[in-house]
């Protein structure tokens, strides 16, 4: 039996600071190597959060992190100085949204890749210089000569998003984490960037968690989807199982609000009101104040969590239901 | 309701309450020495289209389209360089004034925070306009605490509010109250839905189907996301590096698109299946400058129909047989010269 690439054992992330706020509330992951689970969530759910614990790139001095995260055997939560360092980008690496803000704007593509590697890998700056061409070939790039001696600014939104994936790979990471890699480029040239990383995912065999509020994009790259909401899974299954039986009332909500397949003039099943503050620690199912379906003790006590297979988990007193409507 | 009008005979043909004419909007770009011109963008290049009262009409582009600056030409928040905009067959600069046209045409911007003056409350914000335009404080104020009612928010608790301490969906509410103060006959949404989170959103388009119902409104509604486009609008505009490629009923442009582009972005939407993932990118490469676009069709450099007639001329948007249909597309022209296409008859 393989060992699970990243294991997150009833993990909870707080903030302080003017106000306390509890971002994450008890998330457990388990993730095999080369698997794609995409969470799912709306803007303050969490779901960012969670993956900048997976590289501890939270301010240290005001959170204050719970439970156990381990990333290919190592205690990622007492990682400290040269082995926290390796971590980030050896091991588990990041692509965001902004490409512009994650890559350096005074130094050429192809200086950055390289010395990303020289540093990883203690080699040569030729060998840096040689892996850096190699990487902005497979991602892609047209007339990657060229482009090694640009500047972030010279390029395109799609293809410095390119060059952020290659930088993001060039050490070989075992586990890339993806923040909503394509939510500002346009429509067709999301797709591309979607097809590449399943490719390249395939390429490199590396597991990847990819964040999300977007399902057709979860669909379109991932195994598996944890669908999170104020700070907790509370659904997580395959992509079939998430979009052909949800059971939790928010994921169906998600799914409504999709509007795929929506009939034209009718109205939408939109979920009432917002999401909550998260300023306490939930005691009750957090959904519950904007449920449809809720029922009493939703609001008084925390929701039964049902396991059905490994990885299929819901988290609702209707779950356990058979036939739910 | 006057009787005399519901008798009206419907054999006339009604104008159009909106009709656009060759829109065309270049930006100079200044730079090197002495700030001389050293290019243009051809932001709106020759747009026409025409709305009918009480429809909803969705336009989509990707980014520098031209969709937003179409947008802005439409309520004069830019000058147009050529072109004809007409409300009710009245032409703005003859015998309409941008006054008049911004009273009947208003308009809903994506970034929800940024349309509100900080320092006003939600009523100051929404009675502004009207008191401007000469309501007395009293009435405007009452006016606002109406409009609140009406987008859904209690005006006893988000009167006194400021733009901060309410939610994005909230203040995209407060928005689409103010575009409400002058009861226009359009509201154009652009990108109106774009920046609030999925469950929101959902809300706010049931909100403004519920407006346009009781109101009697026509939307131009403008967006990326071509699932919302296709649930809200009746018809929807393809724009393409400034132009418009093609133009139709929302159905028959979903289930029969005609231009390629139409094809390639309704292709490029990710797949609602897990059985069928995209296996192919309909496209390669970003949409291009509109800075110096392609001659001929703009389109033609990407497109996997390409030939000779589509780099030299520009095909123009030809009305297809079935109703309403038009498309900019040498392929779909009979006699165009392009081996796709059919013989004149």
């Amino acid at each position: 039996m393989t060992t699970p690439l990243v294991e997150m054992k009833d993990v909870t992330v707080r903030f302080h600071g003017a106000r306390t706020v509890h971002a994450v509330n008890g998330v457990n992951l388990t993730l095999m190597p080369g698997e794609t689970l995409s969470i799912l969530g709306e803007s303050g759910s969490g779901k960012s959060v969670t993956l900048k614990t997976l590289l501890r790139l939270l301010p240290e001095n005001r959170t204050q992190i719970g439970g156990e995260v381990r990333v290919a055997g190592a205690d990622v939560l007492s990682l400290d100085g040269r082995a926290l360092a390796n971590h980030r980008g050896g091991v588990v690496s990041m692509i965001f949204q902004d490409p512009m803000l994650a890559l350096d704007p005074v130094y050429t593509i192809g200086d950055q890749i390289a010395e990303a590697v020289m540093r990883h890998e203690g080699i040569s700056r030729q060998a840096g210089l040689a892996r850096a061409l190699d990487m902005l070939t497979r991602v892609r790039i047209p007339s990657p000569e060229r482009r090694m001696k640009a500047y972030p600014h010279e390029m395109s939104g799609g293809m410095r998003q390119r060059a952020m994936i290659a930088l993001a790979l060039a050490c070989r990471p075992k586990l890339l984490l993806a923040d909503e890699p394509t939510t500002a480029l346009d429509a067709t040239v999301q797709i591309q960037i979607l097809l590449l990383l399943r490719e390249l995912q395939r390429e490199f065999g590396m597991a990847m968690i990819f964040v999300t509020h977007d399902i057709g994009v979860a669909v379109e790259v991932s195994d598996r989807i944890a669908v999170m909401y104020a700070g907790e899974f509370v659904e997580t299954g395959t992509v079939r199982q998430i979009i052909r039986e949800p059971r939790h009332p928010y994921t169906k909500g998600l799914l409504a609000a999709n509007l795929h397949g929506a009939v034209k003039g009718e109205r939408l099943d939109a979920i009432p009101g917002a999401p909550p503050a998260l300023e306490t620690k939930p005691t009750a199912c957090s959904f519950a104040p904007r449920c449809l379906v809720r029922q009493d003790g939703c609001e008084t006590g925390r929701p039964p969590v049902a396991n059905f297979d490994p990885g299929r988990m819901v988290r609702c007193v209707h779950a356990v239901e058979p036939a739910m409507a | 309701m006057n009787p005399a009008f519901a008798t009206a005979p419907d054999s006339l043909p009604r104008p159009p309450l909106l009709s656009v004419n060759g829109l065309r909007k270049h930006f100079p770009l200044k730079g090197g020495l002495f700030g001389r011109t050293t290019g243009v963008v051809r932001a709106v290049d020759g747009v026409s289209f025409d709305v009918a009262e009480g429809e909803t009409l969705g336009i989509v582009g990707e980014s520098g389209c031209g969709k937003s600056t179409t947008a802005r030409l439409l309520v004069d928040l830019i000058t147009p360089d050529d072109g004809q905009i007409l409300l009710e067959s009245r032409r703005l600069g003859v015998d309409l004034d941008v006054r008049e046209l911004r009273r009947h045409v208003q308009m809903v911007f994506q970034d929800s925070y940024a349309s509100l003056n900080p320092r006003l409350t939600m009523e100051d914000a929404i009675a502004f306009g009207p008191r401007v335009n000469g309501m007395p404080a009293a009435k405007a104020t009452a006016l606002a605490h109406e409009l609140l009612a009406k987008v859904g928010l209690e005006p006893r608790r988000f009167a006194g509010r400021y733009p901060h301490e309410l939610s994005g969906g909230q203040r995209q509410r407060v928005n689409i109250a103010r575009a409400l103060a002058f009861s226009p006959k359009i509201v154009i949404l652009d990108e109106a839905v774009s920046a609030l989170d999925k469950s929101v959103e959902a809300q706010v388009l049931n909100l403004l189907a519920d407006l346009k119902k009781e109101l009697g409104l026509t939307y131009i509604f403008i967006s990326h996301d071509l699932n919302v486009v296709r649930y809200i609008s009746d018809r929807v505009m393809v724009m393409y590096l400034g132009e418009v490629a093609e133009i139709g009923p929302v159905e028959t442009l979903y289930a029969k698109p005609t231009h390629p582009y139409t094809r390639a972005l309704l292709a490029a939407m990710p797949s609602m299946d897990p059985d069928r993932r995209t296996e192919e990118a309909p496209l390669s490469g970003d949409p291009p400058n509109p800075i110096n676009p392609p001659s001929g069709c703009r389109f033609h450099p990407r497109c996997k129909a390409a030939e000779s007639v589509c780099s030299t001329g520009s095909p123009g948007l030809f009305v297809l047989p079935s109703e309403r249909h038009l498309v900019a597309c040498h392929a779909a022209i009979p006699g165009s010269g392009h081996s796709l296409a059919e013989m004149p008859a």
